[in-house]
């Protein structure tokens, strides 16, 4: 993941969907062209054919965390599946780095998964005679690399994912969060530009299941990927993404940045999941700040842009006057006014949107 | 034209190439393939006849093989000969088989066999059946009372060896001899079956009607045959008779396989010529039914002490 | 009335059986009733199979081949050919194994003819000395799982060899070892086919069925007229024996599996084959390490009627004893085969489980222990037979090769052991016989044959209808309809007898013992290991004892069948008790059910859907006995199947009685399968 990948492809996604469709049937095909790319997923039930994603279009960017969001049944597992092309799409166009990858041959196809892409699923799909290095070890192994290498890479991710002292366990002697730890070791191992993970934490305990995200943004801190995560749990997808897609039906409802889709969700479907989140909780500073005028009098400390509203607030709210906001790097960014926090958080919607992320 | 001598000359080579390894006349290298089925005598008299065929320098190769089914493979040429062919047990066998072609007599041993029902001796000494071995001895009710089994419904009981053996011979003798009122035929699932039962009718002291053959292991023991009215050529049902008579003496003749002539046209002269008599038959069986040998011992052991007798044999056959 | 009899089953049940007493009464019995006995429409099924066999074998596709033994050219089927060649490869490989335990000439040959090898005498491949094969086993079982493991192969090397049964063992042991691997290979390729292709597997399914009922007798003969006479014929019978488990249980085992394995697997950047043999496979490796447990039991269960037609080793020796009467050695054989049995499962279980370790820093010596200790093992084993040879100057050299029967042998205690069985029992046993014969077997008997065949299968296919709808129906009442069409209807009815009457005692006893056993782990495993012995052992060692005991009669042909047939009740009893979860006992507990009452309310109801399996599994099993209770004397198919051994006409008859035989097991099993499968599905455990 060098700097330079990024300016070559500064434009190009690294994901790309346009209308994609995905949809279970025999006649799938012939019901698809007559509907002429208007789908009503009761009209195609009734014809025995199940809709799985609808008219998908998107981008996911480099090094971008994008989540799919949605209740079971609505098809999220089955987008990332047709990006992946563990499911052949009904109908439309997928490009991965510029590549369309519906129309690779099995050849290209298997090299694209053995030096692209990595994917770690809900039920850790470990393969039980094998050890946890053999397992971390087996996509290198697939790919011809030596024993040797490859159990010396898996060694290394063993102790990424911090499972060190228990490699040569088998699945079987491990927990839950354990054995996940070795699927997301497994899925690293080949170095992947793009990382799908489908409900990685969702057959975890919750208090595993939030030891696992702080693990998983610690390691996207390290290593950056282009992340396509799959997750039916609202809170999840808000404390990790970049840009949040709401799917329903096999519809993507709202495709947009947490803060955005808290503040302004476009349907009543994506107003229902808002309605309980406490946004204090969710929002961070920069989706509230206002624009940066130096002659306002500031008060003397700093809030990070990227910080969550609830950690900084009583300062905020105790300071009296406006707070400047930084990045990462300590330039200012913004201003942030005691009135603007409460009006976010008390009262209602505003309109004026924070800015893209992207 | 030319084309036409050289084949004409070809052909003589050949020819003369062939005649000339008729004249020299040797044995294949290829082993002798011959069959063990699971009886006694038969067994040693395979090794027997395999170290007559090794003293000459062939090689020989045993095949375990079932007794009915073997004849099948000689056809075939999967195994070479087959040297105990029982005329009552073997004879639709092999006849079957040399119908369809591939199998050739080889000729017959100076053993004459019968294959007979019979009783234990000690059956008859014990007075159970007053009369016998004279068939009409079976017509008394004093005699079949005495062979009655749970499941006979009131008749005597004969046990008879497997139907594949003889089919419904049996059953049609009963009823030609009109004897079908009081015995009834029992079809055994095996040899084992039939010395099973002599042995638990001798632990019990309770009459027993049998199938059995000699020369066989238990003539030691004593068994004597029943005599019925006398064979004549095709008195039997099956071939359009009465059915009123008893089995014939029977041969005991040897098979092989069409080729074998050929290919070990040294060891077929000697197979053709062999011919064993029931008391070298029975010595052999008992060699290892009573001496307890292993089969391949009592081979060996024959062999050393009967060389006067199949020494001739080999020497027939240069 | 009528929405009473749709509600209530039993109420069907009992209208069907009272129309079937009354069809019974009202058929008279006559030859030319229809409705009595159906005409014998495909009589010539048989001669038809035969003709078209000779066709293939003997007169389709002629070529000419130059026989050099008779220097000829000679006209020779193709297909013939074709078959004889792959007899020649099968029969190479277990000459190949078989050599390198006891020696010989013919891998020699294979490679330069006997010609060569008649005239060089030296070139004989040397056997290697028993200690050596012992010692190199016991090392391979450490090697594999460890020191127990080790000692139990060494115990049964060194047994083999001590009772003198070096020489057989070791030719059934290549022909194992060549037999197994092949059905293995051959179950899991075609059930990763019909796993992948729902076709395959639809077209697969009722042959497999066939095949696993059908008595391995009926395909002796058109083994033998397709391949030969010899090992490799008695391999191919075994295999065609021990295939059907291993297919199914690949397909179960694949099945199975959680699609994401696969995606696991694909997004690892497999291709087809890695993901195959490198993810599910090794995945679905539970069940299909059940297939090979399944293959080596069948493997070993087929050595004796594989030794028919031409198999070498244990199972001929036993034949031969058993002829002569000869319990004890019988019995010395019998464990033989069983050791094997029981050694080859634990080998290949320990060897797919492995485990390698990659970091461990190991010296030469440590990374090649186990060769250098066989090493070592081969020097000195050689040695010892070098010494031996000087000191056993005259007869045999123990160290080397224990002959045949040389060893030490407990055949004597055996044969008192039986005689004093007989002494002690035989006169309370015969007025049970007598008894059971009188009042039982013959009346049963006679009620069969006095069935029209129009009642049979009013009732087959009403029972059939009740249980499963007009489908299952229907389908009893094909099966039946072949069977009545052949011309042996009646002998069928005989098997049925056996049949029923023996399913109904072992399905008594297995239920019995299994639900005592189950109780605790130690009684649960002792009660599975003696399955697997019984599984393996040769039912023909207890025909000698069980004919002594109870005559040539029906009496012993059940004992015989009961004794194989309780091991599939047994088992499934026991697995589907140990399946009942373990919450349902606390429920049962904590609602103050005494430990009768849990059986009876919860345990049973909860494991009778796996216990139907395990009676159909009985059927299958008894069905497959009716052979061996011909060898003891009965009047029904079996019997037939023998005699087809001998028949001119012998595959065609062989082949369609054994359809006949696997039918009625079809039949059986489609209504039991169904009700397994409702039951199952009312008690949510599908």
């Amino acid at each position: 993941m060098s700097s330079q990948a990024v300016d070559s492809t500064a434009d190009e996604p690294v994901i790309r969907c346009e209308s994609v469709y995905m949809i279970f049937g025999d006649n799938a095909h012939s019901m698809l062209q007559q509907a002429n790319g208007v789908v009503d997923a009761a009209k195609f039930h009734e014809a025995g054919c199940i809709v799985g994603v609808n008219n998908a279009s998107f981008e996911v960017y480099e090094g971008e965390l994008l989540i799919i969001m949605g209740l079971s049944g609505s098809g999220k597992s089955t987008l990332m599946r047709c990006i992946s092309r563990l499911n052949e799409a009904t109908a439309g166009k997928i490009y991965i780095e510029g590549e369309d990858i519906l129309a690779m041959n099995d050849k290209q196809l298997i090299e694209l998964r053995r030096n692209k892409m990595g994917m770690v699923f809900q039920s850790f799909a470990l393969l039980p005679h094998k050890t946890v290095l053999e397992n971390i070890a087996f996509p290198l192994q697939v790919k011809g690399v030596s024993t040797q290498e490859s159990m010396q890479r898996a060694k290394e991710m063993v102790d990424l994912v911090s499972l060190t002292g228990r490699e040569n366990y088998f699945p079987r002697q491990l927990s839950g969060g354990q054995q996940q730890r070795v699927g997301i070791a497994r899925s690293l191992a080949i170095e992947p530009d793009i990382w799908f993970l489908d409900e990685p934490f969702s057959a975890l305990d919750p208090l595993i299941r939030k030891e696992m995200q702080d693990e998983f943004l610690r390691l996207q801190d390290v290593l950056g990927k282009t992340i396509l995560f799959v997750t039916h749990d609202f809170d999840e997808a808000l404390r990790l993404a970049d840009r949040i897609a709401i799917m329903k039906d096999g519809i993507i409802e709202q495709l947009d940045t947490p803060a955005n889709i808290v503040l302004n969700p476009a349907t009543e479907y994506v107003r229902k999941f808002t309605e309980e989140v406490p946004r204090e909780k969710v929002l961070k500073i920069k989706s509230v700040m206002d624009a940066f005028d130096p002659g306002e009098d500031f008060s003397d400390f700093d809030v990070q842009q990227d910080a969550i509203i609830e950690t900084v607030a009583e300062a905020v709210l105790n300071a009296g006057k406006a707070v400047r906001v930084v990045d990462a790097a300590g330039e200012t960014v913004g201003a942030l006014h005691a009135s603007h926090i409460v009006h976010v958080l008390f009262g209602g919607h505003t309109d004026h949107a924070a800015e893209k992320t992207s | 034209m030319k084309f036409v001598t050289k084949l004409a000359a070809l052909s003589l080579l050949v020819a003369s190439f062939g005649f000339s390894n008729v004249a020299n006349a040797k044995d294949s290298t290829k082993p002798i393939v011959i069959p063990i089925h699971n009886w006694s005598s038969q067994i040693v008299m395979a090794y027997v006849i395999g170290g007559i065929f090794e003293s000459i320098g062939d090689n020989v190769e045993y095949v375990p093989a079932d007794s009915q089914a073997v004849y099948e493979s000689i056809r075939n040429g999967d195994v070479t000969i087959s040297h105990e062919v029982w005329q009552s047990t073997f004879g639709k066998s092999f006849y079957n088989a040399m119908t369809k072609g591939g199998v050739i007599d080889a000729g017959t041993h100076a053993a004459t066999t019968l294959e007979e029902m019979g009783v234990p001796t000690w059956v008859v000494e014990k007075g159970l059946c007053p009369g016998l071995p004279n068939w009409e001895a079976l017509k008394s009710e004093e005699c079949y009372k005495n062979f009655t089994t749970a499941d006979s419904g009131g008749k005597g009981r004969w046990l008879e060896g497997p139907q594949s053996w003889h089919g419904d011979l049996m059953p049609e003798r009963l009823k030609a001899l009109g004897l079908d009122d009081k015995w009834t035929v029992k079809f055994a699932g095996g040899a084992d079956a039939l010395w099973t039962e002599l042995a638990s009718a001798k632990k019990e002291g309770r009459g027993t009607v049998v199938f059995n053959w000699t020369p066989n292991f238990t003539d030691a023991e004593g068994f004597t045959f029943i005599e019925f009215p006398a064979y004549t050529d095709g008195c039997r049902k099956a071939d359009g008779g009465e059915g009123k008579c008893g089995s014939p003496k029977g041969w005991l003749k040897k098979a092989a396989n069409y080729k074998f002539p050929k290919t070990h046209p040294h060891a077929y002269t000697i197979f053709s010529q062999l011919s064993f008599t029931t008391p070298q038959i029975g010595q052999m069986a008992a060699l290892v039914d009573v001496d307890k040998m292993d089969h391949k011992d009592a081979a060996k052991q024959w062999l050393k002490d009967n060389e006067a007798i199949w020494k001739p044999w080999t020497q027939a056959g240069m | 009335m009528i929405e009473a009899l749709r509600q209530k089953k039993y109420l069907q049940f009992i209208l069907l059986v009272i129309f079937f007493l009354i069809l019974c009464v009202v058929i008279t019995p006559s030859e030319g009733n229809w409705f009595w006995r159906l005409p014998p429409l495909i009589k010539e099924l048989p001669l038809i199979i035969n003709n078209g066999v000779d066709y293939v074998m003997f007169d389709w596709w002629l070529i000419d081949v130059w026989d050099p033994d008779i220097e000829e050219y000679e006209e020779k089927p193709l297909m013939n050919q074709f078959t004889r060649s792959a007899s020649g490869v099968v029969l190479f490989m277990i000459e190949f194994v078989r050599e390198i335990f006891l020696g010989g000439v013919k891998t020699i040959v294979t490679f330069t003819g006997w010609d060569w090898a008649t005239e060089n005498e030296w070139a004989r491949w040397p056997a290697l000395p028993w200690t050596v094969v012992a010692g190199g086993a016991a090392i391979l079982g450490y090697a594999l799982k460890g020191p127990r493991l080790a000692l139990f192969v060494g115990f049964t090397f060194v047994y083999i060899a001590v009772f003198g049964q070096w020489e057989p063992s070791m030719e059934t042991l290549s022909f194992v070892l060549i037999a197994a691997p092949m059905s293995v290979l051959l179950g899991l390729l075609l059930g990763i086919w019909a796993f992948r292709n729902k076709y395959v597997e639809m077209v697969l399914n009722p042959i497999l069925n066939v095949m696993q009922i059908m008595p391995h007798f009926s395909y002796l003969v058109p083994v033998v007229v397709f391949f030969g006479i010899g090992d490799h014929a008695g391999a191919i019978a075994t295999v065609i024996f021990a295939t059907p488990p291993m297919v199914r249980l690949t397909i179960l085992g694949l099945k199975k599996l959680s699609p994401e394995i696969a995606e696991a697997g694909l997004m690892s950047g497999c291709n087809n084959r890695q993901l195959l043999f490198k993810v599910l496979i090794p995945t679905a490796r539970r069940d299909i390490l059940i297939g090979v447990n399944q293959v080596i039991m069948s493997c070993l269960a087929m050595v004796v009627i594989a030794s028919l037609i031409g198999a070498k080793g244990l199972g001929n020796n036993l034949l031969i004893a058993l002829n002569q009467l000869r319990i004890g050695l019988a019995l010395e054989l019998g464990v033989c085969i069983v050791l094997i049995a029981i050694m080859l499962d634990r080998l290949s279980l320990a060897w797919a489980d492995k485990q390698v370790d990659y970091f461990a820093d190991l010296s030469f010596v440590e990374r090649h222990k186990f060769s250098l200790m066989f090493g070592v093992v081969f020097i000195v084993g050689v040695l010892l037979a070098l010494i031996g040879s000087l000191v056993f100057k005259e007869g045999f050299n123990y160290l080397y090769l224990i002959p045949h029967n040389k060893g030490i042998t407990t055949q004597d205690f055996w044969q008192a052991g039986v005689d004093w069985v007989w002494d002690t029992f035989f006169y309370a046993l015969k007025s049970f016989n007598e008894w059971f014969i009188v009042e039982v077997l013959v009346p049963v008997k006679s009620a069969y044959l006095a069935m029209p065949v129009a009642a049979t299968f009013v009732l087959a296919m009403g029972i059939g209808y009740i249980v499963g709808g007009a489908r299952v129906g229907l389908a009893v009442g094909g099966f039946l309809l072949f069977i009545a069409l052949t011309e042996w209807w009646d002998r069928a009815l005989i098997t049925a007898y056996l049949m029923t009457l023996s399913v109904l005692i072992s399905t008594f006893i297995g239920v019995v013992m299994g639900t005592l056993c189950a109780q605790n782990p130690v009684t649960t495993r002792i009660m599975l290991t003696i399955c697997d012995t019984f599984q393996t052992f040769p039912s023909f060692i207890y025909l000698i004892p069980v004919m002594m005991l109870f005559g040539v009669t029906d009496t012993s042909v059940l004992i015989a069948i009961v004794v194989y047939a309780t091991v599939p009740a047994t088992r499934y009893t026991i697995q589907g008790l140990l399946s009942v979860p373990p919450q349902l006992h606390e429920a049962g507990s904590m609602s103050g059910v005494n430990r009768v009452q849990r059986y009876l309310a919860i345990e049973l109801p909860m494991a009778f859907p796996h216990m139907a399996l395990g009676i159909n599994q009985t059927v299958v099993f008894a069905l497959s006995m009716v052979i061996i209770g011909a060898l003891i004397g009965t009047d029904d198919l079996g019997q037939l199947i023998l005699k087809s051994l001998s028949d001119k006409d012998g595959v065609g008859n062989g082949l369609v009685l054994g359809l006949c035989v696997a039918f009625i097991g079809l039949a059986i099993d489609q209504v039991l399968r169904t009700w397994a499968n409702q039951r199952k599905q009312a008690l949510g455990l599908a």
